[in-house]
């Protein structure tokens, strides 16, 4: 809305508070108690005092102990950051494609990406790992990235932003004499920074939180990621509840840090993907 | 000459792509590798007691979603329209939390919160209101809800925000304009407000009818597996569990296609609706 549109009141809205404010608190009372768990001693974990009398960082320590933690992050790391670009870079070269030229099929292409959508991720797990067990591909960083290189949900957002361009710019880099190629680095690419930096955060993240698919393709946790690792965690020494949840907290970190620092940018990359 | 490599670079590329999706989806029928038997596994799985209680499940996982997918965040949505715009982002940040949470790490937490005698809601339970320790995720009755309600959690604070921005974008002369007519503000909202944002309403509806079951299933992994006594199971589960835990590939895949059909026919029937029932501020 704009400044100049008159608000149609101003009263207090007290419900409104009052069920933001609680749906507030749910959201992120797990959270806080999950980091307060993390560094209270351990002789203090079973009571339900709001805040920790002291601090200690003896679960992380524990926590490091047992599991390989260092590993999994630079592995969850890498692959995360590998997923981002690649399908960054895939999703604009399609987006562009469809977006520039109609060309015989072009629709049907387009349809058959869109549909993908509505595949399952539990309905081709067993082709894409007997595929990738046949490639010897199993607990390497390349069968938790490679299949995931491209995505319809990508192709279909950056698809939207590529065609809301105006064409006569594209036409006018032509007719200065710039082929297609440079057409998308020079004047496509550096006008869309916004959708581009939108999609990245979203699929950083998602990357991140991936959870079935390293399930499914890494056995060995020293090579597998930091979600797998927690849960591992959690089967063999369950109720060590102060290094579980130091592993929750440095499992969750990045995500939170980044979600702090680009506060706004990510509440509006979740909720132009929601839109469309 | 450069314009034509590139055309062929770009109608090649896609094409590839699309083949490369193309097979994953034609592969996904790899029957028990060796022998050939037709569509036994399919009789099988249709009469199997296992899969009757997982079908059932997803069902329960579809409709116990939906309150926190749609309705209550409508509401919220709308008696949280007009605050200061101050406070809104204020709220905006902290509900958006659970979202951007690793489902495994909501899991852990929420595994501690819920923990039957030392977790934190059981002792506000069991020390201020005197009531006996809930085994969340052991009693078959709870353990599904419990399972859902995490799910929910993750989900609440999204579409919240999802529609308070349809809701913003809600042309307001329109809404003045039935104010200067005299309606009150019941009237504004079901005659208006609603109908302009059904296009996000439905969709949200309808991402949430074909993906809960899939949402559930890290929570299901790491908290349940499953149990207890298969009562948080679902379809997706039981797939997983047939091609992984069993190595019954034939049937996973069976039940895959079967699912894949079955959701395709909703997403189908959903996007119809959709269109028909949409109303788009023109």
């Amino acid at each position: 809305m704009t400044a100049d549109t008159p608000r149609r009141r101003t009263r207090p809205n007290v419900v409104g508070h009052a069920s933001l404010l609680a749906l507030s608190l749910l959201s992120v009372f797990p959270i806080y108690w999950m980091i307060a768990t993390s560094v209270r001693p351990t002789n203090e974990l079973l009571t339900s005092s709001l805040v920790p009398s002291a601090l200690t960082w003896e679960h992380y320590r524990y926590m490091w102990d047992a599991i390989p933690m260092d590993s999994m992050l630079v592995t969850t790391f890498l692959m995360s950051v590998a997923i981002t670009v690649t399908q960054l870079l895939t999703s604009l070269l399609a987006a562009y494609a469809f977006a520039r030229w109609s060309f015989p099929g072009g629709r049907i292409l387009f349809g058959l990406f869109a549909l993908t959508w509505l595949v399952p991720f539990q309905v081709t797990m067993i082709p894409n790992y007997v595929l990738l067990s046949n490639l010897r591909w199993l607990d390497t960083l390349w069968a938790l990235v490679v299949p995931q290189t491209a995505s319809a949900f990508a192709i279909l957002l950056l698809y939207q932003s590529v065609n809301a361009f105006p064409r006569d710019l594209l036409d006018a880099a032509r007719i200065d004499g710039a082929n297609s190629w440079s057409t998308l680095w020079r004047v496509l690419v550096p006008n869309l920074r916004a959708p581009l930096a939108t999609l990245a955060i979203l699929l950083f993240i998602s990357s991140w939180n991936e959870y079935f698919w390293p399930l499914l393709v890494t056995r060995d946790i020293e090579r597998s990621v930091v979600q797998i690792g927690l849960q591992m965690f959690l089967t063999s020494e369950g109720n060590l509840w102060g290094p579980m949840m130091a592993g929750a907290t440095v499992a969750s970190l990045p995500i939170l840090v980044l979600y702090i620092v680009l506060q706004r940018q990510v509440v509006e990359s979740f909720m132009k993907s929601g839109l469309r | 000459m450069p314009a034509l490599i590139t055309i062929g670079v770009w109608i090649y590329k896609p094409l590839v792509q699309t083949f490369q999706l193309a097979t994953y989806e034609w592969n996904l029928l790899p029957f028990s590798p060796k022998v050939f038997v037709g569509l036994t596994n399919f009789e099988r799985l249709l009469t199997l007691p296992d899969m009757q209680q997982a079908a059932w499940n997803t069902v329960l996982y579809i409709v116990g979603t939906l309150p926190f997918s749609v309705f209550l965040p409508l509401a919220i949505a709308l008696v949280t329209e007009d605050l200061h715009p101050r406070w809104r982002a204020t709220y905006r940040a902290l509900i958006f939390i659970p979202m951007i949470v690793p489902p495994v790490v909501a899991s852990v937490v929420w595994r501690w919160l819920l923990h039957p005698t030392n977790g934190v809601v059981n002792l506000t339970l069991q020390n201020g209101f005197g009531l006996d320790p809930i085994s969340f995720f052991r009693d078959t009755n709870i353990a599904i809800g419990s399972i859902i309600f995490i799910s929910g959690w993750k989900l609440i604070g999204f579409a919240t925000l999802i529609f308070a921005a349809a809701i913003a974008n809600v042309d307001r002369t329109l809404l003045e304009a039935a104010q200067l007519d005299g309606a009150n503000r019941w009237q504004s909202i079901t005659r208006i407000t609603l109908p302009l944002i059904s296009p996000t309403l439905l969709f949200m509806a309808l991402l949430s009818v074909l993906l809960s079951a899939q949402w559930s299933f890290a929570y299901i992994n790491v908290l349940t597996q499953g149990g207890p006594r298969g009562a948080t199971t679902n379809l997706y589960y039981l797939l997983w569990q047939y091609g992984f835990g069993t190595f019954a590939v034939g049937w996973s895949s069976a039940a895959g296609v079967i699912l894949f059909v079955a959701f395709g026919l909703l997403a189908w029937v959903g996007l119809a609706l959709i269109r028909r029932y949409s109303f788009y501020d023109a």
